[in-house]
């Protein structure tokens, strides 16, 4: 018989995606803030390129997330979940989804416009997404700065809805997302 | 004296196999036409850059090699590869310099019929440096209206051109293709 039961927790997969996709981001800001503050020369470039690299691997990871995501439903919210809390909660889960595309997305046209191709660890180039375009360029580098500190501030959002569940609700939001434990129906 | 009797004996007859041969037809590229591009590869990907001023002194003809000769020309600081940022970190001090090397010079010494075109062998001076570079390259003639197109391959670091932290070739290659497609007019 199969197990019609809604799931508990979020599936291994799920959760492996989830920790990698979120320790490849927190790589990307250090990347991003440590090349900022270097002059024009090769350690900027060196940095720039791993950058790509890990934005293009985020990409592509995002992209099989979703897939996984659309076979595998997440498990419900608590049920002591106000309306609005539900609604906060699915409205920063699908704002992270856009930016997990976007940020990349932007990254890459960004490199295009810039007529710096990108490359995936030096293994094989990207096709430039658009033409070489200085205005482009300068509207999508403030787009691609902008969209990192919403992620940013929806990040710190998240880290601290997880630990109110964990710590205040003591339901088990957190702890279906953290791999090697079991969830009790603490809801 | 017998020694130069004996020397002008050979350049005559060097000047005679040359002229059973015909001797080469003299053009300058076009400058509006030709190109001249280099490819460089950065954090692993292509990255393209033209000189947009070069002049080329091309003497040519199929049947006359010996007497060939391409003289070219380059305005280091015309380079352009399409992003400012690149194209002064490359002008600067720690790659081509131009502040003291502004040209680069390539003139050929010898020219051999392969398969597929012409190879040429020529001393290519770029950052203060001569080393020889060989050129491969197709010659087509046709309604009147002359061609050569062709590619060749240097390392950059066997010229300097990578000081500093530009010495690595782990984020840009010390090797850069290059190809050129120079539009020849006769020459006055």
């Amino acid at each position: 018989m199969p197990n019609h039961d809604p799931p508990t927790r979020y599936t291994g997969v799920a959760q492996t995606f989830h920790w990698i996709i979120a320790a490849l981001i927190v790589t990307q800001f250090i990347i991003a803030w440590t090349a900022e503050d270097l002059p024009q020369g090769m350690h900027k470039l060196a940095l720039l390129g791993r950058h790509k690299s890990v934005g293009m691997t985020v990409l592509m990871l995002a992209i099989l997330r979703l897939l996984w995501r659309f076979k595998h439903p997440p498990p419900d919210l608590p049920s002591a979940m106000t309306p609005v809390q539900r609604r906060l909660a699915r409205a920063t889960h699908i704002a992270f989804y856009v930016l997990l595309f976007a940020m990349p997305l932007t990254g890459w046209m960004m490199s295009s416009a810039k007529n710096y191709s990108v490359s995936w660890w030096g293994l094989f180039t990207w096709p430039d997404l658009i033409g070489k375009n200085e205005t482009a360029f300068n509207i999508l580098k403030a787009t691609h700065d902008t969209l990192s500190f919403i992620l940013l501030v929806l990040a710190v959002l998240h880290v601290l809805a997880a630990l109110k569940h964990h710590f205040w609700n003591k339901d088990d939001v957190f702890v279906r997302m953290l791999p090697f434990t079991k969830s009790e129906k603490r809801s | 004296m017998m020694r130069r009797a004996y020397g002008s004996v050979a350049i005559f007859a060097a000047a005679a196999a040359a002229s059973a041969a015909g001797p080469a037809t003299s053009y300058m590229a076009d400058p509006a036409a030709s190109r001249l591009e280099f490819t460089g590869v950065q954090e692993g990907a292509e990255f393209k850059g033209t000189f947009r001023k070069f002049t080329a002194a091309v003497d040519f003809a199929p049947d006359a090699l010996a007497s060939a000769r391409f003289d070219v020309q380059i305005d280091l600081n015309s380079l352009d590869t399409m992003d400012k940022d690149r194209d002064q970190t490359i002008r600067g001090p720690d790659l081509f310099d131009i502040a003291h090397y502004p040209t680069a010079h390539y003139v050929t010494r010898s020219f051999t019929k392969t398969a597929a075109g012409y190879t040429a062998v020529g001393a290519l001076t770029l950052h203060g440096v001569t080393k020889d570079v060989p050129i491969d390259f197709q010659f087509v003639s046709a309604a009147g209206k002359s061609k050569i197109e062709g590619t060749a391959k240097l390392k950059r670091l066997e010229f300097g051109v990578g000081q500093g932290d530009w010495k690595s070739t782990s984020e840009v290659k010390d090797e850069v293709k290059v190809a050129f497609s120079l539009v020849l007019k006769p020459a006055t």
